[in-house]
């Protein structure tokens, strides 16, 4: 079906199904984008006009104000670097362990590999929730409850399966032979890997890079079960100081959201089409 | 280290030291997963035959004894019933709308990238923010889904979206459906891309119909992608928490807890983490059992084929 340069008119029969596709793609596009919708304009509202018996849809009139009142009411500035830093901090350890774990699995033979890659898969069927009091346990032993680095192994931990499965699954599909060439002139195994393997595997690597990042950056359940010292929460956590037993402050939860979402969802666009062909590689190549 | 001498040639010490470098390669994942991941089983598992007290130092062991306490729990029926309900609902729906929508993106039409990249927003928000949207939009007294159905005349007064705790849960249930679309969509969009267009060329030139392409052609081809994308969805729907925490916190009374919610109240709240123990080892073979059951039973069905 390709739909380039109309050569013959469409039968009446393919516009009324090509209308109808539209029709489809932009409902979707409308439901989707309904909660970030109102997400918005509820940030730009008074608190008298959310609450008011007359509703309104579009704010009467847009109170910027309230994304800057949200860094002097909540610790959001806070919120952002521990985010920021339990996010990075994640995405380092996950990414320093990760690369050579892969690397072995893809390039190696040895005894336990099937062993390796079966507690792996069977790590993920443990969500950190499900394992939280034994993780608290972990974190009283080692002193990291309420802080930060608590979070940073944890998260790191966790997205250890995703990335060993989705850098194995790239490195096999690298020809080791530029590898072997290296071997010979002389590098090492750890050289030939630097220098040969992942300058080729670059786009792979950045696609599990940011995917990690992503992951630890909307992580909520272990920070809300490990943090209490409100300076030490992440912005997932965090904003939901203003999501009150009495009183739910709409507009500034909203407005703390919405600078909790936009850079991962930029940084998501981005990766959006290697990601799922590296599921699909890493998930094929058994 | 020898560096180009054949493994043959290699001395002991070298042979040595080439049999233990795959373990040097994975030692720092296989600490950090130990650490952070295993003894964390290993605890749940012995707290769940433990007899714990309130601040989490183990007493002795009990046998099944948390087990009996939690399962003869009056609540847990219906927790029980909810994680299967909300598992399923959301599995399932949310296979079945991502793989039509997979469907449609796959057609060349204008504006293809744009509705791609919207359709990718739910999935890459944290959970915790959809769900706190979704709270405020089927609010009954504020609620702008009201507002936007009365100011378009659809509705004349507004409507309780949320009378019962049922209904509260079917909502939970939507968002959840909600969220999880976008993963199954791109799941089966990397499998439709690597299929072969001149199947599709040869099956038209010998008649196939729209539909005989579909099933004949289209679906055993995703198979794959669909085994792995539902696999990871079981684990991740049956394991979620934020969605139903932020929008009820289980209550009232337990009418919208799952397993999660409900172990996370014990340990947390209540100071039962034995009990807690004993649902996380129950969550954990019901997942276990349904993945392997799901995995052995798609590929062995391949295998035929």
């Amino acid at each position: 079906m390709n739909g380039s340069a109309v050569k013959k008119p469409m039968s009446p029969q393919k516009i009324a199904l090509r209308v109808l596709l539209y029709v489809v793609v932009i409902a979707v596009c409308v439901v989707t984008l309904y909660p970030y919708f109102a997400m918005l304009c509820t940030a730009l509202k008074g608190r008298g006009e959310i609450f008011s018996a007359e509703g309104t849809v579009l704010p009467i009139k847009a109170l910027w104000s309230n994304f800057i009142d949200i860094w002097s009411r909540a610790p959001m500035a806070k919120y952002l670097v521990n985010s920021i830093l339990i996010a990075g901090g994640s995405t380092a350890i996950a990414m320093l362990c990760g690369i050579p774990a892969a690397y072995a699995l893809a390039r190696m033979r040895f005894k336990g590999q099937t062993a390796f890659l079966g507690f792996i898969i069977v790590s993920q069927m443990f969500a950190p929730v499900v394992l939280l009091i034994g993780i608290y346990k972990v974190m009283l032993s080692l002193g990291m409850t309420d802080s930060i680095w608590g979070l940073v192994f944890i998260n790191a931990a966790f997205n250890q399966a995703f990335t060993i499965w989705l850098l194995r699954g790239t490195f096999m599909g690298i020809s080791s032979e530029m590898e072997q060439a290296a071997t010979i002139d002389g590098c090492n195994r750890l050289q030939s890997m630097l220098r040969v393997l992942l300058p080729v595997a670059a786009p792979g690597i950045v696609t599990t890079l940011i995917f990690i990042f992503i992951n630890a950056w909307n992580e909520y359940t272990v920070a809300l079960c490990l943090i209490s010292t409100d300076v030490y929460k992440p912005l997932t956590v965090g904003i939901n100081i203003f999501n009150g037993y009495n009183m739910i402050e709409w507009q500034y939860l909203f407005a703390a959201s919405i600078f909790a979402i936009i850079p991962v969802v930029i940084l998501f666009m981005g990766i959006e089409k290697n990601l799922v062909s590296g599921l699909a590689a890493g998930g094929v190549k058994g | 280290m020898s560096k180009k001498a054949p493994a043959a040639g290699l001395s002991p010490r070298g042979r040595a030291l080439r049999k233990i470098e795959p373990y040097i390669w994975i030692a720092p994942s296989v600490i950090l997963m130990a650490v952070f991941i295993l003894v964390p089983i290993i605890s749940v598992f012995q707290m769940s035959m433990s007899d714990v007290s309130k601040a989490g130092k183990i007493k002795g062991f009990n046998g099944i004894a948390n087990f009996t306490k939690v399962i003869n729990g009056s609540a847990f029926g219906l927790v029980l019933k909810n994680t299967i309900v909300w598992t399923v609902a959301v599995v399932v729906l949310s296979t079945i709308l991502g793989f039509v929508l997979a469907l449609i993106l796959n057609n060349q039409f204008r504006g293809r990238k744009a509705a791609r990249a919207i359709v990718v927003f739910p999935w890459a928000t944290t959970l915790v923010v959809q769900a706190s949207a979704w709270n405020f939009i089927i609010n009954k007294d504020y609620g702008t889904l009201n507002t936007l159905l009365l100011k378009l005349g659809i509705i004349k007064e507004a409507v309780n979206w949320t009378p019962t705790p049922e209904a509260y849960f079917a909502w939970e249930i939507a968002c959840g459906i909600f969220v999880t679309i976008p993963f199954v969509c791109f799941c089966v969009l990397s499998g439709l891309q690597s299929i072969d267009t001149t199947y599709y060329e040869a099956a038209t030139v010998d008649g196939a119909n729209y539909w005989q392409k579909l099933f004949k052609i289209t679906l055993p081809l995703v198979k794959s992608s669909l085994t792995v994308s539902t696999v990871l969805n079981i684990i991740y729907v049956f394991n979620s928490f934020p969605i139903i925490w932020t929008m009820t916190k289980g209550d009232p009374a337990n009418h919208t807890d799952t397993l999660v919610t409900y172990l996370y109240k014990l340990a947390f709240y209540n100071g039962r983490q034995g009990e807690a123990a004993a649902v996380s080892v129950i969550g954990f073979i019901i997942l276990l059992v349904c993945a392997s059951v799901y995995m052995v039973y798609t590929l062995r069905k391949g295998d035929d084929e």
